[in-house]
């Protein structure tokens, strides 16, 4: 369980103790990271909280954040601060593996190991999977290297336990991808930008890609005001490429079903559900039937 | 997400568990901090030497800032939470504090008061070099001293009173020590009974409810584990141990713990509870006791807890003689006992809901033994009768079987670790009848708010009065009386002020000496804040981190600002100049041991404790590669134990055993020798029986167990020593009506609640940081809606509240935090100063007027800004400091604990033509009377003493003399020098 717990630290801040870290680790290629690559990933671009990527509203806090605190609580834990932060939930994930293998009784033993595999599938699979997807598409070497680690280790262990008797909660309700006509400007870049909705990861780096493919000035800033303004500036090549982000995205989610089943059915559905209301609401869209 | 083929996941963990392994084993820390993962957000300890950050002021350039990290104490409260000390290789100047990750009691965490220590540190105003008076004492002119004229002067006039047979002559006074008993040695070491603490004005109402259940004067609340906990008082913004207790009451309800807070306020405890009660003040008891009826009705205690550990069988027998002394029949007793406090009557009693206390008493009923439990100032310290709030709260652990669980009420002695120094002097022969005087026999600690009394009544006089870091003016009722002795030469030869600020005590001084502020001093503290036993150590950083860079630091004014110097070495020398040749066998006890003829140094006497006298400490320091000096000096505390359980359960060992004897109550004795025990947590001492066998423990269950230290070696819910004493009537937990309990309150009074303080202030020992002083720097009245519309006066309006000897004029908080009827204003604020000299961040310059008996203080300036070398001085936005309200409180003394009852029966009214905040108006003949009024409520050891001595020997007492001057002269005098 120590393994999760290095990689945890390795999504803080960097810190001298992390090039002994990367030299256990033997993560091929990498060197100790600094703070640069450090502050684009974690800071600009891939926050590491899980209630950015399950929240309805795409941002830390809300219900998915409770849904965190709630299971340190069910745990008779404190929720630290930021209960959803990835490092904390991966040296939870070790705690409840030690607890586990140092229970002699065996009826514990099983409510301990219960608990591990709930965390893991409520609480990691059902958002790293994308994340470590993306993070592999734009990280630096380090990172991308930290992250195949981080994506074998979890998906060791979904094997290991198997998987969840019920969809996740986290992940159970779908959720509705905005129609721009019905809900709004503002509902749908909302949407948009909010993992869960839309099913895809849409990062600063993206935007640029956006704004490079279809031809347009991206306005630094934050992620919805740049995409606002690529939609003022050229609104059908912008659903077009949205539509064929979210596409990309559905098919990349498809390729986890063999060995995250439900949790990649949530992803894939999400991310076609909006590449259809993104075909259907483009401004250069034939009115069907 | 892909899956990388080939790597072998286990052997990569087996790799980094041995690193972690290897690295821990060498006491590094393996994972880096700030981090999340194990809520580690301190540096890494092996990295306290060369820590690196980045400075925040240079920004958006890398700019490097290299410190050595260095613990120490907190000085503010009593808490003793750990500080880590950032000290600037560059400069060795302390950048700021943080908390001490390694400290067990605060784990690192602080409250506003920690991290203003700089604050303290870097106060343009703070007094650097010693002072002495020029012209009058309180006239406000002083000469700079040199430290050796003053030690010699003072040091001549104790050889003096000592030589001439005058040891009660010598009086050193102080607030909260923040050390475990190294003053008291010295004390003992000169021979005097010298010792007076504050802590009637604090808290030794709750100490002796406390105490006359279990023979320890402090409850260990296990708030962590707590299903259950009930406070009376607001402890998490300002309670006792406010921030080591507050950590774990929010652990506890983040566990599922109810919270009942019984509060007349709604303090920011009460904003967190589950269950707040706003109770009129002084009818706690009456509640408490309404749910142990509720308890014992429903049979909803341990009973076999009651049966085993209560001394039942005693009050059976000394109360009920006629009655067979059957449990079953004690528990019939006992139902009637309590049979009349009902929810009702409580309810009637305390103006709250009826129906509200029937719930919360079936919350404490599903407690279990998870019930944590914990009062100290509050209604303990307001009222009549306090102290048996305590023992009303504390007999609902009793019942319920809480007592040393988890998650229930520990006896502090369970909790504690005072490690034997290197000497410990014997009890001094004498009895100090100003501090221990014969009418309160039973008071947990000395009379000390009454010393102007009795200086004023001819019962003694003092030749050198210490005031240490006290402000007695400022913070005891009747501060006028205190101003007329201390400017009596006749009463007080000299008066010492130890203070590392300005007071207005100090004001009063012939010398004023600088002292250590936390970061400044060395000391050692261990404090019962959850199950199991620490120490801490308080220490000069600047010095502890010269030494790091390989500097020999020889006194601690080498290193601290000005000629700042610290107690311990200040204490030495001057037992040295008291005794230079040893000839009063004094010096003996300031030597060194490893140079014999020399004086001994801190760092020998820290030594030898941490060498010798900390269980586990040389092992750990070992490991480490370290000394246990080195070691102390590195992390700054240690735990000794965890997890200590309850100790009264202990079975005494067959070793011990030697000619057992256990007598009709139970009680165990034996020839065995005391095993040997570093631990010097105070402990009542327990007589022998009459063939001189040595008490070593209580026969329950015919097995001989440790017990507790009482008398009968039980919890006494029937107190011998209060029924033998003169009061027979309180000797079980009771409900004793308040000296502000309505039939006691005239038709226009209302009761004023002056005993909270503000979370960010502590009396008068953080004025002067600015941090704090800018969030908190007055005391407004709260009162109700109801009262403010009747008076006709809004928020900010002005109100004359009238006490027994004068009034206060104070701005109106309308607000419904407060009960209509009661009034409420902390009595953290109204600081003021004479002079330019005094703390000017925080004190108003006012005039001090008084014809005869007859005085008045009036504000001339309010704050304002004023340049220093602290630019921030000249940003001073606030004028208003609130009013000084203690001075027109007379004292109280409960006549049982001696506890200082604080609540006041005052009339309230606008202010009249001419009123401005914060003026005041006494007559001290008036506080004469009050105090007259009050000592006639007491049973004097003359005429109550069951044993013509002065006191019970088993009451704890914190400078204890020899067994001889217990002994009542025929006279009726104590039988000691005097």
């Amino acid at each position: 369980m120590e393994l999760f717990r290095a990689l945890a630290a390795l999504a803080e801040p960097p810190a001298p103790e992390h090039a002994r870290l990367v030299e256990l680790l033997d993560l091929p290629g990498a060197a100790p990271p600094d703070g640069v690559d450090y502050s684009e990933i974690f800071l600009f671009q891939l926050y590491p909280y899980a209630s950015v990527y399950l929240g309805e509203e795409g941002k830390l806090g809300g219900e998915a954040r409770d849904l965190v605190a709630g299971f340190w609580r069910a745990l008779h834990r404190e929720p630290p601060a930021e209960p959803d932060h990835l490092a904390a939930l991966l040296g939870l994930y070790a705690d409840l593996g030690e607890r586990e293998q140092a229970e002699r009784d065996e009826a514990r033993r099983q409510l301990w190991r219960n608990s591990r595999q709930a965390l893991l599938w409520e609480h990691l699979l059902t958002w790293l999977a994308p994340y470590l997807d993306k993070l592999e598409q734009i990280g630096s070497s380090f990172y991308r290297a930290w992250g195949r680690l981080l994506a074998a280790s979890l998906l060791a262990e979904a094997e290991n336990l198997g998987p969840p008797a019920r969809v996740p909660l986290q992940i159970r309700r779908i959720s509705r991808f905005p129609d721009i006509e019905v809900d709004g400007l503002a509902a749908f870049l909302d949407g948009v930008l909010a993992p869960r909705r839309s099913g895809m990861i849409l990062v600063r780096a993206d935007l640029r890609r956006a704004a490079d493919g279809i031809d347009a000035a991206l306005r630094i800033g934050e992620r919805r005001s740049a995409l606002e303004t690529l939609l003022a500036q050229d609104p059908a090549a912008t659903f077009r490429w949205l539509e064929a982000e979210a596409h990309e995205a559905a098919s990349r989610h498809r390729a986890w079903r063999p060995r995250l089943g439900l949790v990649a059915d949530f992803w894939v559905g999400q991310a076609e559900a909006a590449a259809a209301e993104l075909a259907r609401s483009s401004p250069g869209a034939t009115v069907s039937g | 997400m892909d899956t990388k083929e080939g790597i072998d996941l286990k052997g990569l963990n087996q790799r980094v568990s041995a690193a972690r392994a290897a690295v821990e084993a060498r006491g590094e820390t393996f994972y880096p901090g700030p981090s999340r993962i194990h809520l580690a957000s301190f540096p890494p300890k092996e990295r306290w030497d060369d820590w690196v950050e980045l400075d925040s002021r240079s920004w958006p350039k890398r700019v490097e800032k290299r410190s050595m990290l260095v613990p120490t104490t907190c000085f503010n409260c009593e808490s003793a939470c750990g500080l880590l000390a950032y000290v600037d290789r560059e400069t060795l100047e302390i950048r700021k504090f943080e908390g001490n990750p390694e400290h067990p009691g605060s784990r690192g965490r602080n409250c506003a008061k920690g991290p203003a220590t700089l604050n303290q540190v870097t106060d343009p105003d703070r007094i650097l070099h010693p002072l002495k008076r020029v012209g009058p004492r309180g006239g406000g002119k002083w000469e700079p001293v040199a430290w050796d004229q003053a030690l010699d002067d003072i040091a001549r006039r104790i050889r003096r009173a000592i030589q001439e047979g005058r040891p009660n002559e010598v009086m050193y006074h102080v607030g909260r020590p923040g050390e475990d008993g190294y003053t008291e040695r010295v004390l003992a070491a000169w021979g005097v009974d010298g010792h007076n603490s504050h802590t009637n004005v604090c808290s030794s109402g709750a100490r002796a409810g406390y105490h006359f259940w279990m023979g320890l004067d402090r409850p260990s609340p296990d708030h962590a584990h707590a299903e259950v906990i009930l406070l009376v008082s607001s402890h998490l913004e300002s309670g006792h141990y406010f921030n080591p207790h507050a950590q774990r009451v929010i652990e506890g309800k983040h566990r599922g713990a109810k919270l009942i807070v019984l509060d007349t306020r709604l303090s920011n405890t009460a904003t967190h509870a589950d269950y707040w009660l706003s109770p009129r003040p002084g009818s706690e008891a009456a509640i408490l006791l309404s749910f142990a009826r509720y308890l014992i009705e429903h049979r909803a205690y341990d009973r076999e807890f009651v049966r085993r550990w209560w001394n039942w069988r005693e009050y059976m027998q000394e109360v009920h003689p006629d009655r067979p002394p059957s449990f079953e029949d004690f528990e019939h007793v006992l139902a009637s006992l309590y049979a009349e406090y009902t929810f009702d009557f409580a309810a009637g009693e305390a103006g709250v809901d009826a129906a509200m206390l029937a719930e919360v008493a079936e919350v404490i009923a599903r407690s279990g033994s998870r019930l944590s439990t914990h009062t100290w100032r509050s209604a303990a310290a307001g009222n009549l009768g306090g102290w048996q709030v305590a023992r009303t709260l504390f007999l609902l652990n009793a019942l319920t079987g809480a007592v040393a669980t988890e998650g229930g009420t520990y006896p502090n002695a369970w909790n504690k670790f005072v490690p034997r120094p290197i000497y410990v002097p014997p009890h001094p022969k004498s009895w100090n009848e100003l501090t221990w005087p014969i009418e309160y026999p039973l008071a947990l600690n000395e009379l000390s708010f009454l010393l102007p009394q009795f200086l004023k009544d001819g019962r003694g006089k003092l030749a050198v009065y210490f005031t240490r870091v006290y402000n007695p003016v400022w913070t005891n009722p009747d501060g006028f009386s205190w101003i007329e002795v201390l400017t009596n030469e006749n009463y007080v030869g000299l008066h010492v002020a130890l203070t590392p600020i300005w007071s207005e005590t100090s004001f009063f001084a012939d010398y004023i000496l600088p002292m250590g502020l936390g970061s400044e001093r060395h000391d050692l503290h261990s404090y019962e804040q959850y199950d199991g036993q620490w120490i801490g150590f308080r220490q000069p950083v600047l010095r502890a981190a010269r030494e790091r860079l390989g500097t020999h630091v020889g006194d601690s004014r080498e290193v601290n600002p000005g000629e700042v110097w610290e107690e311990n070495e200040f204490w030495i020398e001057l037992s040295w100049r008291v005794d230079p040749d040893g000839s009063l066998g004094i010096r003996r006890y300031f030597e060194s041991r490893e140079r014999p003829g020399e004086k001994l140094g801190v760092e020998e006497y820290y030594r030898y404790i941490f060498e010798n006298s900390v269980p586990g400490l040389v092992e750990q320091a070992q490991a480490e590669g370290l000394t246990p000096l080195e070691f102390m000096r590195r992390y700054g505390a240690f735990e000794v134990r965890k997890q200590v359980g309850a100790l009264h359960e202990d079975v005494v060992p067959e070793a011990e055993r030697e000619d057992l004897a256990v007598d009709e109550l139970g009680r165990a004795y034996s020839r065995s020798p005391a095993p040997a025990n570093p631990n010097l947590v105070p402990i009542p001492p327990l007589d022998p029986d009459h063939s001189g066998r040595r008490r070593i423990g209580v026969e329950v269950d015919g097995e001989i167990r440790r017990g507790f230290p009482t008398l009968s070696g039980r919890l006494e819910f029937y107190s011998r020593v209060l029924a033998e004493w003169g009061w027979k009537e309180f000797a079980i937990p009771t409900y004793i009506r308040s000296h502000v309990h309505p039939s006691n309150l005239g038709e226009d009074e209302m009761v004023l609640l002056s005993t909270f303080r503000l979370p960010v202030q502590i009396h008068t020992r953080g004025g002067n940081s600015k941090w704090l002083d800018e969030i908190a720097h007055t005391n407004p009245l709260w009162i109700h809606p109801v009262d403010a519309r009747r008076m006709g006066v809004e928020t900010g309006g002005l109100l004359r509240v009238e006490t027994e000897i004068g009034h206060f004029v104070v701005k109106a908080w309308v607000t419904e935090g407060i009960r209509p009827g009661v009034v409420a204003c902390s009595h953290h604020m109204g600081r003021w100063k004479l002079t330019d000299q005094g703390q000017r961040q925080i004190m108003a310059t006012v005039s001090l007027d008084h014809q005869g008996e007859q005085w008045g203080l009036q504000r001339k300036q309010g704050v304002r800004p004023f340049p220093s070398i602290d630019r921030d001085t000249l940003r001073i936005w606030w004028t208003d400091v609130g009013v000084h309200q203690n001075l027109t409180f007379p004292v109280h003394p409960d006549p049982i604990s001696g506890q200082h009852c604080w609540h006041q029966a005052v009339r309230v009214r606008r202010a009249a033509a001419g009123d401005r905040p914060g003026d005041i108006a006494v007559d001290t003949a008036k506080a004469r009377e009050v105090y007259r009024k009050w000592l006639g409520l007491t049973r004097p050891a003359d005429r109550h003493s069951p044993d013509s001595t002065r006191r019970p020997y088993w009451l704890l007492r914190p400078l204890r003399p020899s067994r001889d001057a217990y002994r009542l002269e025929p006279s009726g005098a104590p039988g000691g020098a005097r």
